[in-house]
C-alpha cells in the first residue's frame, strides 16, 4: 500500500493539512524565510560597512573581492540557516509527535478501534511515522524550493544539497521510529515519564556528535549534526569515522546506523504494535540474543584503537561494561507477564527443554547472550592484537569479568521479573528504582567502610556490586571477595527464581474483579 | 441457524485473578445476544478476546468460522466493535471519520462513498455529514461510533455498553440503529448492565458472573427456566372474590392465589389453552372481568433471580 493511500496517513493529512491551515503555514514559511534573508543581508551589509570604514587596513583588491563575494556569502548564510532550521524542526517534531502517538491513542481510547481494523502493524506504523509529523514535513516541503534557490545562488553543489536533505529525512524517520517505540512502551498513565524520556533521547542524540573524537567516532553519526556540520562549516575540521578501520563518509555511517538500529526498533514495533499492553513481547528469546550480538558487532565495527582504549585491559573492561548494559536491556525486553509464566509453569512438565522455552526464565538466554558477547570480544582482541597488545591473560580476565557482570544482571532481571508477579503498580519501573536504591546503598556502605579500611571497602564493593570485576592489573584471581560476591549474587538470583516458581505454583486466586474486566 | 460466534473453553487470567473461566458459548446468525452481568463479571474481557484485542490464556474464538487467534486480520473483516468508553477523532469531519475506517477495513474503493452515505443516513447524521466531529452531541457521537462499527458490513457487531451515559431519546435512536443493523443481516452481541435497554431488543441472553456464564440461551427459554410459573393478574367488578377463589382453586396448575377487593394475581403453570379456558369459566360463572393478563417478567427481574442465586 503506497503511503499516500495509507488510511492512517490520510487521516493525519485530512486533520492537519486543511486548505486554510496549509496556506497559512506556507505563507508563514515564506515570511520567515524573507525575514531570515533580510537578517543575513543586513548582517553582511553591516560587516561590509565596517570593512569599508576601516578600508585603510585592506588592500583595494581584497575589498573589491569581498564586495564581489557579498551576494554568495548572504545566500550561503541564508541557505545554511534554512537547512539547520529544517533539520531542527523536522527531527524534533518527528520525535515528539511520534512519541505521543500511541500513548495518546491509548489515552483517548481510540487505539482499540485502530487495532480492531484490518490494518496490519506495518501499515499502522508507516501511517503514524509519516502522518504524525506531517505538518513538519509540509514545512520542509515549503522550504525546499526556497532552499534550492538559496543553494543555487550560493553556488552550492547539488551533492551538498542532496546530502543535507538525506540527513534531515533519514534522521527524522529514525527519530520518529524511536519516538513510536517509546510511545508504545509507555502506558497512557506513564505518558509524562515517556515525554521526559523523549527529551532525554533528543538531547542524547544531539550530543552524540561530541563522541566524534572518541574511540567510537562513528557513533557520532547517530546525530545528524555529525554529517551536517562538515557540509556547512568548512572551518570546523571533522575527521572521517571508520568502519573496521576503513574511513567512510559521515552521511554513509549515519544512514548505516539509522538503517540497522531502526530495523531492530521496527522489528519490536511490528511484534508489539497490535498487541494489548500487558501482552507485549518486544523480542523473542533468539531475537534478543541476535540483538545483543548485533550491538556488539556495531561497536567493534566503529572502534578505532587509540587513547584511552589503547590496551587490552581497558578495552576488555569497556566491552564488559557495555555488554552489562546490553544484557540488562535485553533482560528487560524478555520479561514475561504472570499469565505467560503461569502457562509455562503448567505446561513445562510436558515441554522439551522447558528452561529454554519462549515463556520460561530469562537467565539461560542472558547466559547465551553473554557467551556470544564474550566470543565476539575474543574475536575483537585477535583482530586488534597489534594495537591492543594481545595477551592470553586478556581471555581469562575477560571471562571472569563477563561472569561477574552476568551474575549481577541475572540477579537484577530475576528480581524485576519477581516484581512483575507482585501486585505493584508499574512493577518494572519500581523494580528498576529499587535496584537503583540498592546500588546507591551499596556504594554508600562501601564508601563508609573505605574510610576505615581501603581494602575492606574494596571488599564490600566486590561483594555487593560488579565493581570487583574491574580491578586494575595485575588481576587478583584469588580475591575471596570476588568469588564470595559471585556466590552470594548467584544464590540471591536462585532465591528470586524459587520465589517466582513458588508464586506460580500458588493456585490462581479466588475469582475476583479485575480492573480490566467488564 | 449456523453459529457465527463460537467461544470454546475460553479462559483469561490477569496476574492472580481469573477474569473469564471456561466460557463456552455459541451464537447463531441473525441473533441479538445480550450479555449481562455486574461490573467485573468478565463481559468486557470476553468481548475483547472475541474481537482479537486480547489473547486468551486458553481456549479458542471463532467468528464466522475463522479462528480469531490464528487469522486475526481475516477475522476482523467480519467483526465490528464498539468499546464501552471511547472517543472519536474530533479533528475530522463525520464523513472523513467513516471513510477512514472504511479504508482501514480494506473495503473495495468503489463501494466506500456510497456505503459512507448509507451508514450516515442509518445513523441519522445526514445534516452533520460535512460537520466537524467536535460539534456533535454525546448521543450523536455514540451513533457515529456504531456507524463506524457497521461501516464494513460486519457479520458480527460487538457492542460493549453502548447506551451508557445516553439520555432516553438517544437510547431510543440507538435501538433503532441496532435494529437496522440487524435488518442488514448482522448478528449483534451487546453487553450491558442497564437491563431495560435490552428489553424487547435481544433474542438471546447470557448472564455472566465472576467470569462464568451462569445462564445462556433464547430469551424466552432463559425466562421460563428461571421462572417456570407464569404470573396472571386479573381485575373484576362487584363482590366476586369468593367465587373467583373457588373457580381458580379448581384450575389445574394454578397456585399462590392472592386476591383482594376487585383485583388479584396467581401463578399458573399450564398451557395457553388452559389459561383461556380458565378465563372462559370465570366469565361463564358470571364474574365481570375487567382485565385478565399475564404479567411478563422483565429481564431485570430474571437477572436479579439468577444473580441472587435463587435459580441456578
Amino acid at each position: 500500500m503506497p503511503i499516500w493511500k495509507n488510511p492512517e496517513f490520510v487521516r493525519h493529512f485530512r486533520a492537519e493539512l486543511r486548505t486554510t491551515r496549509a496556506l497559512t503555514v506556507a505563507a508563514v514559511v515564506v515570511v520567515i524565510a524573507i525575514l531570515i534573508w533580510l537578517g543575513c543581508w543586513g548582517s553582511r551589509a553591516s560587516e561590509m560597512a565596517l570593512v569599508h570604514r576601516q578600508s585603510v587596513h585592506f588592500r583595494a583588491e581584497r575589498l573589491a573581492e569581498m564586495d564581489r563575494e557579498t551576494p554568495f556569502v548572504v545566500w550561503f548564510g541564508f541557505y545554511r540557516i534554512l537547512m539547520y532550521a529544517q533539520l531542527g524542526i523536522l527531527t524534533f517534531w518527528s520525535l515528539f509527535s511520534c512519541a505521543q502517538s500511541i500513548s495518546g491513542e491509548r489515552e483517548r481510547k481510540t487505539w482499540d478501534f485502530q487495532r480492531s481494523t484490518r490494518l496490519s502493524a506495518g501499515e499502522l506504523l508507516a501511517g503514524k511515522l509519516f502522518g504524525e509529523p506531517l505538518l513538519a514535513y509540509f514545512i520542509v516541503l515549503c522550504c525546499l524550493p526556497i532552499t534550492l534557490l538559496a543553494g543555487l545562488m550560493a553556488r552550492v553543489s547539488l551533492e551538498n544539497f542532496a546530502e543535507a536533505y538525506l540527513l534531515i529525512i533519514s534522521g527524522a524517520v529514525f527519530l520518529g521510529i524511536a519516538g513510536l517505540w517509546l510511545s508504545n512502551l509507555f502506558e497512557a498513565r506513564s505518558r509524562g515519564v515517556g515525554l521526559i524520556g523523549t527529551f532525554g533521547l533528543y538531547i542524547l542524540c544531539a550530543l552524540m556528535v561530541l563522541t566524534r573524537d572518541s574511540n567510537f567516532s562513528g557513533a557520532a553519526a547517530l546525530s545528524p549534526l555529525a554529517g551536517f556540520i562538515p557540509l556547512f562549516n568548512n572551518d570546523i575540521v571533522f575527521g572521517l569515522p571508520t568502519i573496521f578501520g576503513h574511513p567512510v563518509p559521515w552521511v554513509e555511517v549515519s544512514l548505516l546506523l539509522y538503517l540497522t538500529l531502526g530495523a531492530w526498533l521496527v522489528l519490536t514495533l511490528l511484534q508489539t504494535l497490535t498487541k494489548d499492553y500487558d501482552q507485549m513481547r518486544p523480542l523473542s528469546r533468539w531475537q534478543a540474543v541476535g540483538c545483543a550480538a548485533f550491538l556488539n558487532f556495531i561497536i567493534y565495527a566503529l572502534y578505532i584503537p587509540h587513547f584511552p582504549l589503547v590496551s587490552w585491559d581497558s578495552f576488555v573492561q569497556f566491552m564488559v561494561t557495555v555488554n552489562g548494559a546490553i544484557l540488562f536491556v535485553m533482560g528487560l525486553a524478555m520479561l514475561k507477564s504472570s499469565e505467560r509464566l503461569r502457562v509455562w509453569s503448567r505446561t513445562r512438565g510436558s515441554t522439551r527443554w522447558p528452561m529454554f522455552a519462549e515463556d520460561g526464565p530469562q537467565w539461560p538466554w542472558l547466559a547465551l547472550s553473554a557467551a556470544v558477547g564474550y566470543g565476539l570480544l575474543v574475536l575483537g582482541l585477535f583482530a586488534w592484537k597489534e594495537d591492543l597488545g594481545f595477551d592470553a591473560e586478556a581471555l581469562r580476565v575477560g571471562s571472569i569479568e563477563f561472569l561477574v557482570v552476568l551474575v549481577f544482571i541475572i540477579r537484577d532481571i530475576t528480581f524485576i521479573q519477581w516484581s512483575r508477579l507482585t501486585r505493584m503498580r508499574a512493577p518494572v519501573v519500581k523494580g528498576v528504582l529499587f535496584l537503583g536504591l540498592y546500588y546507591l546503598g551499596a556504594i554508600v556502605l562501601a564508601t563508609v567502610v573505605t574510610v576505615y579500611s581501603a581494602v575492606r571497602g574494596q571488599g564490600v564493593f566486590a561483594l555487593l556490586t560488579p565493581a570487583g570485576a574491574f580491578q586494575t592489573l595485575p588481576f587478583n584471581y584469588h580475591s575471596p571477595e570476588l568469588y564470595l560476591g559471585i556466590g552470594i549474587q548467584a544464590a540471591t538470583a536462585m532465591l528470586f527464581e524459587m520465589a517466582i516458581l513458588a508464586r506460580l505454583r500458588h493456585p490462581v486466586g479466588e475469582l475476583a474483579q479485575h480492573s480490566l474486566a467488564g | 441457524m449456523a453459529p457465527v460466534i463460537e467461544l470454546t473453553n475460553l479462559r483469561k487470567e490477569f496476574d492472580d485473578l481469573i477474569a473469564v473461566e471456561n466460557l463456552t458459548l455459541t451464537i447463531s446468525s441473525g441473533e441479538i445476544y445480550g450479555l449481562i452481568g455486574p461490573n467485573g463479571a468478565g463481559k468486557t474481557t470476553t468481548i475483547r478476546m472475541m474481537c482479537g484485542l486480547l489473547d486468551p490464556t486458553q481456549g479458542s474464538v471463532r467468528v464466522a468460522g475463522i479462528d480469531v487467534l490464528g487469522e486475526p486480520e481475516e477475522a476482523r473483516k467480519y467483526i465490528g466493535y464498539l468499546s464501552d468508553f471511547f472517543s472519536v477523532y474530533d479533528d475530522l469531519k463525520v464523513w472523513e471519520y467513516l471513510d477512514y475506517f472504511a479504508h482501514a477495513y480494506k473495503m473495495p474503493e468503489s463501494e466506500i462513498p456510497a456505503r459512507v452515505d448509507e451508514v450516515i443516513a442509518q445513523a441519522g447524521l445526514e445534516v452533520k455529514r460535512d460537520g466537524m466531529i467536535r460539534g456533535l452531541s454525546r448521543g450523536m457521537k455514540q451513533r457515529l461510533g456504531i456507524a463506524r462499527a457497521m461501516i464494513h458490513r460486519p457479520k458480527v457487531l460487538v457492542l460493549d455498553e453502548p447506551a451508557s451515559g445516553l439520555d432516553p431519546k438517544a437510547r431510543i435512536e440507538l435501538r433503532n440503529l441496532l435494529r437496522s443493523a440487524r435488518d442488514e443481516g448482522a448478528t449483534i452481541l451487546i453487553s450491558s448492565h442497564i437491563l431495560t435497554e435490552l428489553e424487547g431488543l435481544c433474542t438471546s441472553i447470557g448472564v455472566m458472573e465472576k467470569g462464568r456464564m451462569v445462564r445462556s440461551g433464547r430469551l424466552e427459554e432463559v425466562m421460563s427456566a428461571v421462572t417456570p410459573m407464569r404470573t396472571v393478574r386479573l381485575q373484576w367488578l362487584g363482590e366476586a372474590q369468593a367465587q373467583i377463589q373457588g373457580l381458580l382453586e379448581q384450575l389445574p396448575g394454578a397456585a399462590e392465589l392472592k386476591l383482594s377487593e376487585g383485583a388479584g394475581e396467581f401463578f399458573f403453570s399450564g398451557s395457553d389453552d388452559e389459561l383461556s379456558q380458565a378465563l372462559a369459566n370465570l366469565i361463564n360463572g358470571g364474574v365481570r372481568i375487567v382485565s385478565f393478563h399475564e404479567v411478563k417478567q422483565t429481564v431485570e427481574e430474571m437477572y436479579m433471580k439468577v444473580s441472587s442465586h435463587e435459580v441456578m
